[in-house]
């Protein structure tokens, strides 16, 4: 697909967005308002922001955990205080306060948050089938992380998906860590993307930093499952600047990441790298951008005001939600 | 009216509901033009096409997952698992997804799946293929778990379960995919949660499950030649359990004994049985007794199995016990 001005800047807003709601979480952690864990996206949030913002809002996402979804969310255009008012357990939360950071917007077609790590594969060839029954163009973009790959239920879902033709597009976002294993001691290959071989699907790699690399990777893979031509792999190499989970050490095996390293990391961050490509292609000017984020910064404050004032579910919701009548 | 073995009324529920509802689909290891292990779905591919009933490789955790990903989406997945006995290489699917994506949701989502699958010993099928593990699936909030001891019961439970917006775990005794009975041609529900009285009785309440029920109805007829009226309750789904139908029962024999085939120890029994223990307790005449199988794997050679299944003899000895009590 080819972007327009309007693209290029929807997508650095939606980058900026999740780049700040991200930000904000950590912070609403350490100020015990995010009642949650929270596994930080910070580095990474370009795979979730460039799959998604391009989208239609009637399309299936699988969030990875990174960010537990929010550039993902942030890209397809849900709701981001709700989800951000889930996370402090509040009745204003998109879903009651009942999951906290599962949470889901089916409205934008995010029905999906699997706290046991691969369960996204089966499910979203279950959305796959509806899309290709319903015969509307949708597809069901699932997203997961480089250790994911190491679950059965990956191969049972691109395998499925593959013979079956599905509109399922596989986003692999490799951070090149697992929880503190880095990947590269965790598989013998190199790439994910050529493990999508096995499907007879093509499987390509992109620079996952390059948000405009991932958008334009992720859409023709979109747009030749939304032509029946079955699911693709698409592997983004990308970073995360922070531990695996908020408030823990950042271990790579037994040792601490050193700070030198995230330093030198922190030299390929996506919204730099994305703000430094549009000022030299003349889309915005430096006043554009910032004018940009403090729109984004006053959102962000409108978010923790939501959060704030929402109320705590009243306990005789308890189970309310538990079967439909 | 026709007389048929509950496979043929399986299958009779099944094409019914893919007549009215083309959002009814099948899929499994060899359910189409083979119709399963066990012919359940013989000829339903042939008359609906492969759109409709899908063969699947040995992926369960994907034909569970993608049915729950395709429920969500609105349609109404029927799903066989081969043996309950494989349901533990799932089961993630099952009870993380399926049962809790409702309430995870805070009421958004709705799951209208079944999963059908046959349990229990009796074929000499041995320790993984031959279980009755009715108990793992009771202890899942967000299921229900429906387990049809005729062919009557089985159609109209069936064709609730397809029309029921929650996710049903639909449990078919093998030995009675053998035993004939009257099925009205036409398409009846049965609701689920509501007990059946098998034979109405004075003196004992037995509550009986799946192939139980057929046995508990022997004994009853061997008994009252002894001058004993013996009560058989069959709840045909155990989650939502039909508990005042048992304590109205139990309220008016003053005597329980528990039938089923999974083992004793932590089996569906003992939630009854805790149940009048905590709602009626004053009624009883005598100590609640359960007649189930021992804490074993189900064995091979005949004669062992034929020791594991509660036989007539042993469901016989426990109601002349509580008659003494």
């Amino acid at each position: 697909m080819r972007f327009k001005k309007k693209d290029l800047v929807r997508l650095y807003r939606n980058l900026v967005r999740a780049r700040k709601f991200d930000q904000a979480a950590i912070r609403l952690l350490g100020e015990g308002k995010f009642t949650s864990f929270f596994h930080a996206a910070y580095g990474g949030e370009a795979p979730g922001v460039g799959g998604t913002t391009f989208l239609r809002q009637d399309d299936y996402i699988y969030a990875h955990h990174r960010g537990h979804g929010i550039p993902h969310a942030a890209g397809k255009g849900a709701d981001l205080f709700s989800f951000m008012a889930e996370h402090c357990g509040k009745i204003t939360g998109s879903c009651k306060g009942i999951t906290g950071f599962h949470a889901c917007d089916p409205e934008y077609g995010m029905l999906g948050a699997g706290g046991t790590i691969g369960s996204a594969f089966p499910v979203s060839v279950g959305w796959g089938l509806a899309a290709q029954k319903a015969g509307k163009g949708q597809v069901a973009v699932c997203f997961f992380g480089d250790s994911s790959a190491g679950r059965g239920t990956m191969h049972e879902g691109m395998n499925m998906a593959a013979n079956w033709r599905l509109p399922v597009v596989w986003v692999c976002e490799n951070n090149g860590m697992g929880q503190f294993v880095p990947i590269k001691d965790a598989y013998p290959l190199e790439d994910i993307a050529s493990m999508a071989a096995a499907y007879g699907m093509p499987g390509v790699v992109v620079d996952g930093q390059d948000v405009v690399a991932v958008a334009e990777a992720v859409m023709a893979a979109v747009e030749r499952a939304r032509k029946g031509k079955g699911p693709s792999l698409v592997e983004c190499k990308c970073l995360r600047f922070r531990p695996h989970v908020e408030g823990a050490p950042d271990w790579v095996h037994a040792e601490v990441r050193p700070a030198e390293e995230i330093e030198r990391l922190k030299k390929r961050d996506p919204v730099t790298l994305y703000r430094k490509k549009l000022l030299k292609q003349g889309i915005l000017t430096e006043k554009e951008l910032e004018k940009i984020d403090g729109e984004i910064d006053a959102e962000v404050q409108e978010m923790e005001r939501f959060c704030e004032t929402g109320a705590y579910p009243d306990p005789s919701i308890l189970q309310n939600a538990l079967y439909a009548d | 009216m026709a007389s048929m073995n509950m496979g043929m009324a399986v299958n009779n529920a099944l094409a019914l509901e893919m007549e009215r509802d083309p959002n009814v689909f099948l899929l499994g290891e060899d359910v189409g033009l083979p119709g399963g292990v066990l012919g359940v779905t013989a000829g339903l591919q042939a008359r609906f096409g492969e759109k409709r009933v899908l063969d699947t490789p040995i992926s369960e955790s994907a034909i569970i997952g993608a049915a729950v990903g395709a429920a969500a989406c609105g349609l109404r997945p029927v799903a066989e698992l081969m043996f309950v006995d494989f349901i533990g290489v799932c089961l993630d699917q099952l009870f993380n997804q399926a049962a809790k994506m409702r309430y995870m949701f805070g009421g958004k989502a709705k799951i209208p799946m079944v999963l059908r699958t046959c349990c229990g010993a009796g074929i000499g099928a041995a320790a993984q293929h031959s279980q009755s593990l009715e108990a793992w699936f009771m202890h899942i909030p967000g299921l229900k778990v429906v387990m049809p001891s005729t062919p009557y019961d089985a159609k109209g439970l069936l064709i609730s379960a397809i029309r029921d917006d929650n996710p049903v775990v639909f449990l078919e005794n093998k030995v009675l995919y053998q035993i004939e009975g009257e099925v009205p041609d036409e398409p009846y529900t049965i609701p689920i949660g509501e007990a059946d009285i098998k034979r109405e009785g004075g003196d004992v309440t037995m509550v009986a499950t799946g192939q139980m029920v057929m046995r508990a109805l022997a004994v009853a007829e061997k008994m009252a030649g002894e001058g004993v009226s013996v009560e058989v309750l069959d709840p045909r789904s155990l989650s939502p359990l039909d508990e005042e139908a048992i304590l109205k029962s139990v309220k008016k024999t003053h005597r329980l004994v528990i039938v089923h085939e999974e083992v004793k120890f932590a089996g569906s029994g003992a939630e009854i049985a805790a149940t009048v223990a905590e709602k009626a307790f004053d009624y009883l005449d005598a100590p609640v007794l359960r007649v189930a199988a021992p804490f074993c794997p189900v064995p091979f050679s005949s004669k062992l199995e034929a020791e594991f299944v509660p036989s007539e003899e042993k469901i016989t000895g426990a109601v002349k016990t509580v008659m003494e009590g």
